[in-house]
């Protein structure tokens, strides 16, 4: 038996991200109160939803707003997008000023994998994609209120409409 | 998205979190962490690559079965098909916030006119 793979989180980030991120984390768990919901069902009778945070936005609809960051650069656009679960890589841009954004306009699987999820249902592994999925733009700088106070109860209200039963999500 | 995710299982859903800076854990405290060693912009598999995409969400939907505990982290397996001085992930422009610590680094990193400390 091999070890097991223990995640280098900084292998792709370059000594001054990993500088500049890093030394806000601590060494261990800080944070005493994590929520925790049980799972009910099995997941091949579970609903399951996805959010990036790839500042994904359908292509005709008001994009995150980057000019706002350009403007403030300690702080990023705190809304959020409904995505339905027919979108394809073709019905979306991606605004974060903080990556390279081409990957995901090419294949919207890198990041909220949508294509493999709904074959995951057609095999039956889960039960069902949901009719929506959500994307933020990762980059809140200092400022994280709205996004906490506004944006994340209403994706949390949104899914709970909609009956889903897991929700997946993927920072980019 | 550590935050989001506790608002979202704080109102009654489950939520795992694939997380590449995975230790942000450390700092929030995520309800279920899926960790996986992939470069930025690219959480489930490079463009066009459907079995590693598929694997991925796979690894990471099964973490809702295995975790037991709040702040579980699972550390997924996965290994990026390119070394890291070959992969590229930044934006074309430097972020505004890194353009900023780098105008100040640079600035404090300029000899000191009068060669004094």
């Amino acid at each position: 038996m091999s070890e097991p793979h223990r995640v280098d989180p900084w292998r792709f980030a370059g000594r001054f991200i990993a500088r500049v991120l890093g030394a806000g984390i601590p060494d261990a768990p800080s944070v005493a109160d994590v929520p925790f919901t049980p799972v009910a069902k099995p997941l091949a009778a579970s609903r399951v939803a996805l959010v990036s945070t790839a500042g994904l936005s359908r292509k005709g609809e008001p994009p995150f707003d980057m000019d706002f960051e350009r403007k403030n650069p300690t702080r990023g656009d705190p809304s959020f997008r409904r995505l339905p679960a027919d979108t394809t890589t073709g019905d979306v841009e991606a605004n974060h000023l903080h990556i390279d954004t081409g990957y995901v306009e090419r294949d919207l699987d890198v990041a909220l994998p949508l294509d493999r999820l709904h074959a995951l249902a057609r095999t039956g592994e889960i039960g069902s994609v949901a009719p929506t999925h959500y994307s933020i733009m990762g980059y809140q700088g200092n400022d994280t209120s709205a996004l906490v106070g506004q944006s994340a109860p209403a994706i949390a209200e949104a899914m709970r409409r909609e009956e889903v039963d897991l929700a997946l999500l993927a920072p980019v | 998205m550590g935050l989001v995710s506790r608002v979202i299982e704080a109102a009654g859903i489950p939520t795992v979190t694939l997380n590449m800076i995975w230790v942000y854990h450390h700092l929030v405290g995520i309800p279920r962490v899926a960790a996986i060693e992939h470069p930025f912009g690219r959480p489930f598999g490079d463009v066009g690559d459907a079995a590693t995409q598929t694997a991925v969400l796979r690894a990471a939907l099964a973490v809702f079965e295995t975790a037991r505990e709040p702040g579980h982290v699972e550390h997924l397996p996965f290994r990026w098909h390119e070394a890291p001085e070959d992969v590229r992930w930044h934006p074309k422009e430097p972020s505004p916030i890194i353009a900023l610590l780098n105008r100040r680094r640079r600035k404090s990193q300029e000899p000191n006119p009068e060669g004094n400390e």
